[in-house]
């Protein structure tokens, strides 16, 4: 189809290539037709033109000689009358036409001339014949002044006898002062011959004129190389007849027209050439123009055509752009196409798997509360029975929470909240999660902390905390029962000194990735195991949030695999420094500035004197304890105590050498054990010499809330009054919750903890209930949002703004399922006091019912 | 961006000019153009060889680049008249440019030695030393163009006679070149013994030459020249005393049949025996220096060309003769004409004239290397051995006189009968 597509275009080409060639073969022949046209006629009018100058110049040349005759007669018919005509002549004086005068007596061989001299018509030739106005003309010769002249012989007649001839010699230069300059612009060449002799009489003679030849007719053929024998002959016979005759002949190099032109019945000729290029200037100057003007066409032809090609290029190139455009697109199509089904297949899996997920533990529930009516007569029964059900409720709400995060992460309405954090809190926290997960799984856990300079930050904790318990709950997840898990943060080399650049890794040698996973890790829905064929759970979007969280934050995740070898997650976050760095007057306040260190983990003790660099503390760091007692020593003798010694747990056995030497100098600084979270063996140690501990590894903050926490200790609270503090005993709540199995369950659990409600449907319920509702009737307001009639934003705001005394003070709680900050901050915003996301955890729900009535009595 | 910017250009320019062609000129009543023609003209008088169809004329193209000079920078017309006689029963150059310059047909003549001497002497001719470039000038040719105190013409190139050899044919036959008239001799003779019938070829011109060097070798060479001349003015010695010797010599060569007297009778100068030289069928000719450049004359030979002295008893002897442009007393354009001659004369033009014609420059301020054939003429030159071919300070005119009587020696005159008839020319001039 292709080549024949092709042949196609090849046929039209030739097709239209013939056709140009065509054309132009036609505008060729009419040009050149037109311009032999032009040519021919301009050459017949230039010959007629030259014509027409040489009848003229032969007619001035006649008319010189007919007057000379004319005067030569009438000298003669003077001289018939007078006695002695000789006088006369010797009274004449010569001109520039009349040279010569000479005068012979008839019967007489000599005469006189008018110098005086005798005269003789020796050397004068009249045989030729030719005479003017019947007055014969002798053949030219050089005179007695060594230029060109010619006699007329005139007979004096007196009576009827002949008694004398007349002869006046006239030179050829009288010629030369009536004829022209030149004609044709000066480049025709004029010369006079005589006919006779054929010598050339007058010449042109100006420099450069020289080389046409000069001597006569023969000369003339050479020098212009006329040798062509039937060209002479004609030449010779025109002359010979005293016809006229024009030819063309190549005059030194130039086509030029000859001409042989006779004057006087042939006695001279007028002879010469004329270049066409000089008689056709005209025409050549039309050819010229024609050739130019079609010149100019075609140039203006092949622009266009050279445009047009230019502009088909152009158009080929954008329709080749939009032909692979086009591909591209529809490739990009395809590939959408084939990622739609792809995430259609995904989310057919998902759907599949989160059916699988949510029905597992929806069906633990479901079978446990039917085992619950069932033996709720056996109290160990329920009870355990419930903690599957709590276990199987807290799963689906996790599941829940994900699906709910990667949604909102993805429609772009995940926002930050950015608030200062600390290291130590974050690596706390996740290690309070993610230990004892591995300790479940006899995993080791690791956590490293190296080239931090600053621990107080400002980021997002929550999220960060999510990113750390997604991979670090993956790295349990997927290792083997058994296995190692290694949790590093690293600083790394600051870009800009208001930020630290951070590096977070999770590592472990479980059971790793294939290469074509790690290609989709980081999609949506995708799961390393179909959840329904294996036993790990999970929703699958772990890694999706994870990535979208690192990106929100203007991070970097990156993953490295090997299957049965394990897996490294890398993360790298910038996250900005908090203006005001750490607190030098608390550590002044503690009397705290010098410490010694002692860690045989050299890294370690640098990590201590990083992160204590702003704190004003001095810190004094060693790997043995042998130099540490030096040290000590050194510190008693120069009256610069150690404030507190940070030992490591490892060198605990001699401990007793410290406290010996602090003895012996009666000093006693407090020595703070830095315990590893594998710390064996020490206990007792550590409650018999009572000491101290503080986790590593290492962080200020933490070091700071354990001074706080040693100054205070004295101050010791009972967990049961806490308990009893956040009871709800005896409190009355007004509740708005528009699902009654919520209602109920709310209702259920207040009563269990001592208190009771009031359920209303609405928000417009629970505002006018609430509007002629006794002062003090409720002790808060459980506010439901999402709610027909009126939500729980507007229901508070109106409360907010009723005109009673504790319309201000009540205290709102938002009890929502809706869950996210921005929920939070909204509830907030619309009067409410505090936000518990549903479903209701007791015990947080409490806090928050303790938190707000303490509040309120402080207000 | 760039195509689109040219091509604006383009159609910018395209209707500029077409702007412009359209344009109308300012027209004028009077269709005749008002530019007035330059009025001046000088006449000059000149010989001129026949023509030769595409062939250039190294020393007419050299004449016409100094007049071509001089009308530029004076806007005057140099209009240029010739002859030549068709055949040698007509009228020579000399006797037309004598008839021409007695009736004042023209302004400035190219006159050869002889009519130098006749017209200086007649009063016909202007004394030109007054113009500047004579101080530049050469003692030798003021002295030959000096008549009566005058200096009445000057030329553009100091001529050289010299006898032009072909060198390969020379060799050939394993000869010399020859030195004195004997060793000319036996060249010929060698030369006809193998099958050179003529191995000089000649004109009716110039074979004086050898009258000269072997006459004045030493007049003009060690001897009192002065005083020589003063007793050949006076009439104490006779010309034909010095002229014998190469009278007889030229008898010798005519009657061993080394000239062909008959056809050297008859023969313009070059025309007859070029033709000859060119085929190698003539080993020596003579000519003037120029004609060793001139494509014209032996440009371009086909063999080794040199060109020597002529014969005499103190070796090769080149024969300077002396041309030179004259002004006639009543020239019509004579201010004119003398300020042409200020230029073409001048030594920026005699370099141009000098370096194109590669000849000797009359101004001692102009040299130019000759060609490789002139080097032993040049040679003698330099070592200042040469004689005058004529001397307008010898009363008797030597240059024309001589080449009449060698005609009348090649037309069958005696020895003695030439001598006579200098003896007769000397009688005249002493008158």
């Amino acid at each position: 189809m292709k080549e024949k597509h092709d042949r196609s275009i090849i046929d039209q080409g030739i097709t239209l290539l013939f056709s140009i060639i065509i054309v132009f073969c036609l505008l060729g022949a009419v040009v050149f037709s037109i311009s032999h046209k032009i040519t021919t006629e301009m050459s017949s009018s230039a010959i007629q033109n030259l014509s027409e100058s040489l009848d003229l110049i032969k007619c001035t040349i006649e008319a010189i000689l007919k007057k000379e005759a004319e005067f030569q007669v009438l000298m003669a018919q003077e001289m018939s009358v007078m006695e002695e005509p000789k006088d006369y002549i010797l009274r004449f004086q010569k001109n520039q036409t009349m040279v010569k005068v000479s005068l012979i007596l008839a019967g007489e061989t000599e005469g006189i001339s008018n110098d005086g001299e005798v005269f003789s018509e020796e050397g004068l030739d009249f045989s030729f014949g030719k005479t003017v106005e019947g007055i014969p003309i002798s053949q030219s010769y050089l005179n007695y002044m060594g230029t060109w002249a010619y006699s007329m012989k005139c007979p004096v007649i007196r009576g009827e006898e002949e008694i004398a001839s007349l002869y006046v010699e006239y030179t050829y230069d009288s010629f030369e002062r009536s004829l022209p300059d030149g004609f044709y612009d000066q480049k025709a060449m004029l010369y006079i011959m005589d006919a006779k002799s054929e010598r050339l009489v007058m010449k042109p003679k100006g420099v450069g004129e020289r080389q046409a030849g000069h001597l006569n007719r023969e000369d003339f053929y050479r020098a212009n190389n006329i040798q062509e024998e039937e060209l002479k002959a004609e030449v010779a016979d025109c002359v010979a007849n005293g016809k006229n005759i024009l030819f063309y002949h190549r005059i030194r190099g130039k086509e030029a027209l000859n001409y042989m032109w006779a004057v006087n019945g042939g006695s001279i000729y007028l002879i010469g050439y004329v270049p066409v290029e000089a008689i056709q200037q005209e025409g050549r100057t039309v050819n010229q123009n024609i050739f130019v003007v079609v010149s100019v066409m075609l140039i203006a032809f092949f622009l266009c055509c050279f445009l047009y090609y230019l502009n088909q290029r152009q158009q080929n190139k954008i329709r080749k752009e939009q032909e692979e455009e086009r591909e591209i697109h529809n490739q990009q199509l395809a590939e959408a196409l084939q990622a739609a089904q792809i995430a259609s297949n995904s989310k057919t899996m998902f759907l599949s798997n989160m059916s699988h997920d949510i029905r597992t533990p929806m069906n633990a529930v479901l079978g446990f509360t039917t085992l619950l009516a069932k033996d709720a007569d056996n109290p160990e029964k329920v009870r355990a029975y419930t903690r599957k059900i709590m276990a199987s409720g807290q799963h689906l709400l996790s599941l829940i929470n994900d699906i709910l995060d990667v949604s909102k992460i993805e429609s772009g309405k995940a926002v930050l909240n950015i608030e200062e954090f600390t290291l130590n809190s974050l690596v706390s926290s996740v290690d309070a999660i993610i230990r004892p997960m591995a300790k479940t799984k006899d995993q080791h856990f690791y956590v490293d902390v190296t080239g931090i300079k600053h621990e107080y930050l400002m980021g997002d904790e929550t999220r960060i905390n999510q990113i750390l318990i997604n991979l670090l709950s993956n790295a349990v997840k997927y290792t083997q029962e058994g296995g190692e898990i290694w949790f590093r943060i690293i600083g790394l080399k600051q870009r800009s000194s208001q930020y630290e650049h951070i590096r977070i890794e999770v590592e472990d040698n479980g059971y790793g990735m294939t290469p074509e996973y790690l290609t989709t890790i980081f999609d949506t829905f995708t799961r390393a195991e179909n959840s329904t064929t294996n036993k790990v759970q999970g929703t699958g979007l772990g890694m999706a949030i994870t990535k979208n969280i690192v990106e929100l934050m203007g991070g970097t995740i990156e993953v490295f695999s090997e299957v049965d070898k394990g897996s490294l997650f890398r993360v790298e976050l910038e996250f900005r420094i908090p203006e005001s760095q750490e607190d030098k007057v608390f550590w002044e306040k503690s009397g705290i500035s010098k410490i010694l260190a002692v860690d045989p983990d050299q890294k370690a003790c640098q990590n201590m004197q990083t992160l204590m660099k702003d704190t004003g503390v001095w810190v004094d760091t060693t790997s043995c304890i042998k130099e540490a007692a030096q040290k000590i020593q050194e510190g008693i003798e120069s009256q610069e105590n150690y404030d507190m010694i940070l030992l490591d747990w490892t060198l605990l056995e001699d401990i007793k050498t410290i406290k010996e030497i602090q003895s012996a100098g009666d000093i006693m600084a407090p020595v703070l054990v830095l315990v590893a979270f594998d710390a064996m063996g020490i206990k007792e140690t550590i409650e018999l010499e009572h000491l101290e501990t503080l986790a590593k590894p290492f962080f200020v903050a933490a070091f700071k809330e354990r001074i706080s926490e040693m100054q205070k200790e004295h101050i010791k609270e009972e967990p049961l009054q806490e308990a009893q503090e956040n009871s709800l005993n005896g409190l009355h709540f007004l509740a708005a919750e528009d699902n009654e199995i919520n209602a109920e369950i709310l209702t259920e659990i207040l009563e269990m903890e001592g208190a009771s409600c009031e359920i209303v449907e609405n928000g417009q319920q629970a505002l006018e209930r609430f509007a002629q509702a006794k002062k003090g009737e409720f002790d808060a307001i459980l506010m439901d949002v999402q709610m027909p009639e009126m939500n729980g934003y507007e229901a508070t705001r109106a409360i907010r703004t009723l005109q009673r005394e504790d319309a201000r003070q009540i205290p709102i709680i938002a009890m929502t399922a809706n869950a996210f900050a921005e929920d939070e901050k909204e509830a907030l915003d619309a009067g409410m006091n505090i936000h518990v996301a549903k479903p209701i955890d007791i015990e947080l729900l409490k806090k928050a019912i303790k938190q707000c009535m303490e509040d309120r009595e402080e207000s | 961006m760039k195509k689109k910017r040219l091509l604006t250009l383009c159609m910018i320019s395209t209707s500029v000019c077409l702007l412009m062609a359209c344009q109308e000129q300012e027209e004028n009543i009077n269709l005749i153009s008002t530019e007035e023609k330059s009025e001046k003209i000088v006449n000059l008088f000149g010989p001129m060889e026949k023509s030769n169809p595409d062939a250039d004329n190294l020393a007419r193209n050299a004449f016409d680049l100094t007049i071509i000079m001089a009308e530029e920078q004076l806007g005057v017309q140099v209009a240029y008249r010739t002859y030549t006689a068709e055949n040698y029963q007509e009228k020579i150059y000399d006797d037309v440019v004598l008839d021409r310059a007695r009736n004042n047909m023209d302004d400035v003549y190219l006159l050869n030695p002889d009519t130098i001497q006749i017209l200086g002497s007649e009063g016909n001719l202007m004394d030109l030393s007054g113009l500047s470039c004579v101080e530049n000038l050469r003692d030798v040719v003021k002295a030959a163009n000096t008549v009566d105190g005058k200096l009445v013409a000057i030329p553009q190139e100091v001529v050289v006679n010299g006898l032009f050899v072909n060198k390969d044919l020379f060799d050939q036959y394993d000869l010399a070149l020859p030195e004195t008239p004997e060793d000319l001799l036996h060249c010929c003779k060698v030369f006809q013994e193998n099958g050179i019938e003529t191995p000089i070829g000649a004109n009716r011109w110039w074979l004086e030459n050898f009258v000269f060097a072997q006459g004045y070798a030493d007049l003009y060479n060690g001897g009192d020249t002065e005083a020589e001349i003063a007793a050949l003015n006076s009439g104490e010695k006779k010309y034909s005393e010095y002229m014998r010797p190469g009278f007889e010599y030229l008898q010798t060569l005519i009657d061993l049949g080394y000239v062909d007297a008959k056809k050297a009778y008859v023969s313009e100068a070059i025309e007859g025996e070029k033709e000859d030289f060119l085929a190698q069928k003539t080993p020596i000719v003579m000519a003037y220096w120029g004609a060793a450049n001139s494509e014209t004359a032996y440009g371009d030979p086909d063999f080794n060309l040199q060109v020597i002295g002529f014969p005499s008893s103190l070796g090769q002897m080149p024969v300077v003769s002396v041309t030179g442009y004259g002004v006639g007393t009543d020239a019509e354009h004579a201010e004119d004409t003398l300020d042409v001659l200020e230029i073409i004369l001048s030594d920026e033009a005699l370099q141009i004239y000098t370096e194109t014609n590669k000849v000797i420059s009359p101004s001692k301020n102009v040299e130019v290397e000759c060609i490789p054939a002139l080097k032993p003429l040049n040679d003698k030159i330099q070592e200042d051995i040469y004689v005058l071919g004529c001397n307008a300070g010898m009363k008797m005119e030597q240059w024309g006189n001589t080449c009449l009587i060698v005609r009348e020696l090649l037309n069958g005159a005696t020895v003695d009968e030439c001598m006579a008839e200098f003896d007769r020319l000397q009688e005249e001039s002493l008158q």
